[in-house]
């Protein structure tokens, strides 16, 4: 039987506590009384899974099977997740590539020889072939590639397609061939609540004509939260896109589920509450601390973006997309969970080396912020962990450092536009059509491996709730230009950082830390 | 690297019990712990290291800081090993002044029961008494486990030495009488050796670590063994190792003759002490016991 999640409260007994940040980790030792957000065990993966895989494509929800969907001569588009999900990448064979490969031995069993396979990579960089390879496997790879597996491209004007405008005025436009195959089949990756979806399609396959009309400072000032769907404006204009184009092509969507199991051995310590970690388990901490944190940069990054997860599967479900969906949030909160009984005055987190937009890259000052404010903050159902005007003590060194090929445009947002201000809604008003449109940023997107030009201002709008939200936001080890120039404070440790930030909510605070990977999702009462 | 040590070893507890935090007490899955491995403990470089530290070291020290009387060992001339060694309890001295009474051919050929959750809650404790004085893990809360080594040991003929009480006497006299020792006698029919302590609560109770000044005297005083007869049950012969200890005792007291004509009479004392209040138990378990040794001539 998995344990559910709890939420310890810091007592005497109560060892320090792993805390990431960054590319390190420390043990952290918290105030008394401190409550700590632990997920739930990590729950018993799939046996069988390809057999899981082919009963849940003979037996879809609100869908034929598969097989019936498939008829000679017909046109079959495979579009699958990209690298940014699931977090660290998973360890071979990915789910993905377990999924398309059933997927293709029907088609091929029907008869179907127009196939093509599409990374749903949206505004992301591309993904490299030996990244694809890895996700999709060795069989799917060499039969596909180059010329039946290519990444979306959302500023191929020849690649497009205009499908029409939602009830809400919304445009809806995604790659051609998807929109006009006979039959899409979505392979996606569930890591976090807000995945998945209506979202996969609209977004993961749309273009900035699209993705505009959600990807915006007012979606997320009123996605309360965007890791709750059904109170999410930005799900909600995914969805209207979704249904659209539900309408206008036949999807049939498969997605799955993981388990907790986020670190291999030997770090398997931080799957763990620290009370439970055995003498091997504190032994593995200490050297791993001790050669971190006296190993060269370059080899701590190359050692961490080489981590692969050992995730197991809990959940693979295929047919009508809402249909699915449904069932793929409960495999997720199943997971996730965490009751939580009020809000605190001061959210503590600790953010690791990964987001969704460094993965074999660096995360620079403004994934941080994406990586704390929008997902770390939004984790949470009903009420944010901390109150109105409560404050937010984050831990990450925020180097000030940039991938040159993946974030170009980064770059050139962090000098320039957060220079001026970090207001996102003046961001938004005043640069985000200069940026998006830019030909050179356009150029290497689509040539190069480079975030979209207009990524960075999406980065910066998803931790706009929280900036609103929030009285203070203070980075423990921060490097203290990097995070000025955001508008936000460094403390140089958390003793310091809970000092200042008794400035803004008083003496003796509430404090609650989201312990935080594995992943957690915290229901707050 | 030294700090995150200390910053490990502080937090988990390396030279304590590990402890849950209050609030995931509700949360610990029940698992059985390992047994602390201690097969080790009785490898020929792990007997010469006991043998050479109870020899010159404990011996040394326990007839310096106190003046112990070591009488009956003559019930063991004739005894062939496996035997089980019981004994009442009341300090932390009874192990080492039983194993340094022993002659070396039954102490290297002796191992302790020790409770489990007491010498084998850590990993420096369980690894130091098992070198030192050949203990193993017992459970005191019984079950299955419990007397899962006992029997290993006693199979591979290991002679036993065991507390029936499971713990040291809270007020110097014997306490609740578990049945463990007696069970195993007649499963493997080996002999009960019994051995009555005098005198060591009053020279080490509980909650001291070291001997009371004044060199106070001590007797161990091993009784003739006891058999387990056809069909005996395992209460019958806890009895009587009860009333062998408690005449032992009285003879400790008195004297040979006079303890069998009082066991003989049924007015052996009885070894649970007064009756009336703790104190008086207490007060009287305390009470050094009569020197033995000559008064000396040449006084300081």
């Amino acid at each position: 039987m998995t344990r559910p999640g709890f939420v310890l409260e810091v007592d005497e007994r109560t060892p320090p506590l792993l805390v990431h940040e960054g590319e390190g980790f420390r043990l952290q030792k918290f105030p008394l009384g401190t409550q700590v957000f632990y997920p739930p065990d990590s729950l018993p993966p799939i046996r069988d899974v390809t057999g899981n895989i082919r009963q849940a494509l003979l037996n879809p929800h609100n869908s034929e099977p598969l097989p019936e969907l498939m008829k000679p001569g017909m046109s079959l588009t495979i579009a699958f997740d990209d690298i940014s999900i699931p977090l660290p990448p998973m360890q071979t064979p990915d789910i993905r590539g377990r999924v398309i490969e059933q997927v293709l031995e029907i088609a091929a069993r029907n008869g179907v020889d127009d196939v093509k396979l599409v990374v749903a990579n949206s505004l992301h960089r591309r993904m490299t072939p030996g990244e694809i390879k890895r996700a999709v496997g060795e069989r799917v790879y060499r039969s596909f590639w180059p010329e039946a597996l290519t990444n979306h491209d959302a500023e191929d004007p020849h690649g497009l397609t205009y499908v029409g405008q939602t009830d809400k005025g919304e445009d809806v436009e995604i790659n051609r061939r998807a929109a006009e195959s006979d039959l899409l089949v979505y392979v996606n990756v569930n890591l976090v609540a807000m995945d998945g979806g209506h979202k996969s399609v609209p977004v993961g396959l749309g273009s900035y004509k699209s993705l505009r009309h959600h990807h915006t400072v007012h979606t997320m000032l009123n996605s309360r939260s965007y890791m709750d769907p059904s109170h999410s404006a930005l799900h909600d204009s995914c969805a209207r896109m979704g249904r659209m184009l539900a309408n206008h092509l036949r999807i049939f969507t498969v997605e799955t589920t993981l388990n907790n199991d986020t670190f291999p051995k030997p770090f398997t310590f931080m799957n763990k509450r620290e009370w439970e970690w055995s003498l091997a388990e504190q032994g593995a901490y200490v050297a791993a601390k001790k050669a971190n944190d006296s190993g060269p940069p370059r080899i701590r990054r190359e050692v961490f973006q080489r981590i692969a997860s050992p995730y197991g599967v809990t959940g693979i479900n295929a047919g009508e997309t809402e249909a699915v969906h449904e069932l793929t949030l409960a495999s997720v909160h199943r997971q996730q969970l965490v009751e939580v009984n009020g809000q605190a005055d001061v959210m503590v987190v600790g953010l690791p080396y990964i987001c969704p937009y460094n993965v074999n890259s660096i995360m620079n000052p403004i994934l941080v912020q994406c990586l704390g404010l929008g997902y770390y903050f939004n984790l949470y159902r009903n009420k944010p962990v901390v109150r109105k005007g409560g404050a937010m003590i984050l831990f990450h060194p925020v180097p000030w450092e940039f991938h040159q090929v993946h974030h170009p445009s980064y770059i050139d947002f962090f000098d320039e536009v957060l220079s001026e201000t970090t207001d996102p809604a003046a961001i938004e008003a005043k640069y985000e059509q200069q940026y998006a449109t830019d030909p050179w940023y356009a150029h290497l997107y689509r040539n190069s491996y480079a975030y979209h030009g207009v990524h960075p201002f999406y980065m910066w709008y998803w931790g706009a709730h929280a900036m609103d939200y929030l009285g203070d936001v203070i980075f423990v080890g921060g490097d203290r230009k990097a995070v000025h120039r955001m508008g936000f404070r460094a403390a140089s440790s958390f003793a310091d950082a809970l000092e200042m930030a008794g400035e803004t909510v008083g003496g003796s605070p509430k404090l609650a830390y989201l312990h935080c990977p594995p992943l957690a999702l915290a229901e707050v009462r | 690297m030294i700090d995150e040590i200390r910053r490990v070893a502080r937090g988990w507890r390396w030279t304590r019990r590990p402890l849950v935090p209050r609030s995931a007490e509700a949360w610990q899955r029940a698992h059985e712990p390992k047994e602390f491995p201690t097969g080790w403990a009785r490898s020929p470089a792990a007997k010469a290291v006991r043998e050479a530290v109870l020899r010159y070291g404990f011996r040394p020290l326990v007839w310096t800081e106190t003046e112990p009387t070591v009488e009956g060992l003559d019930n063991l001339d004739h005894l062939l090993s496996p035997v089980m060694f019981v004994a009442n309890h009341a300090s932390h001295m009874d192990t080492p002044l039983i194993l340094c009474s022993l002659p070396k051919a039954w102490r290297e050929r002796t191992a302790v029961a020790a409770a489990a959750d007491y010498f084998f809650d850590v990993w420096w404790r369980a690894a130091s008494t098992a070198l030192v004085f050949n203990t193993f893990p017992i459970e005191r809360t019984g079950g299955k486990r419990a007397t899962t080594t006992a029997r290993r040991l006693v199979a591979d003929g290991w002679n036993l030495l065991v507390y029936p009480e499971g713990t040291r006497s809270k007020d110097g006299w014997l306490g609740r009488w578990r049945h463990g020792a007696a069970r195993l006698c007649i499963e493997y029919g080996i002999p009960a050796v019994p051995i009555a302590l005098r005198g060591t609560y009053a020279a080490m109770p509980r909650g001291r670590s070291w001997p009371l000044k004044g060199r106070l005297p001590l007797s161990v005083r091993f009784g003739p063994a006891l058999y387990p007869q056809d069909g005996e049950d395992f209460r019958s012969l806890s009895r009587r190792m009860q009333q062998a200890m408690a005449r032992l005792w009285d003879e400790d007291a008195t004297n040979w003759y006079q303890s069998l004509r009082r066991e003989a009479e049924g007015t052996t004392p009885s070894l649970v002490g007064p009756q009336g209040p703790r104190w008086r138990r207490v007060w009287e378990a305390s009470r050094p016991l009569p020197r033995r040794s000559k008064p000396k001539v040449w006084k300081r």
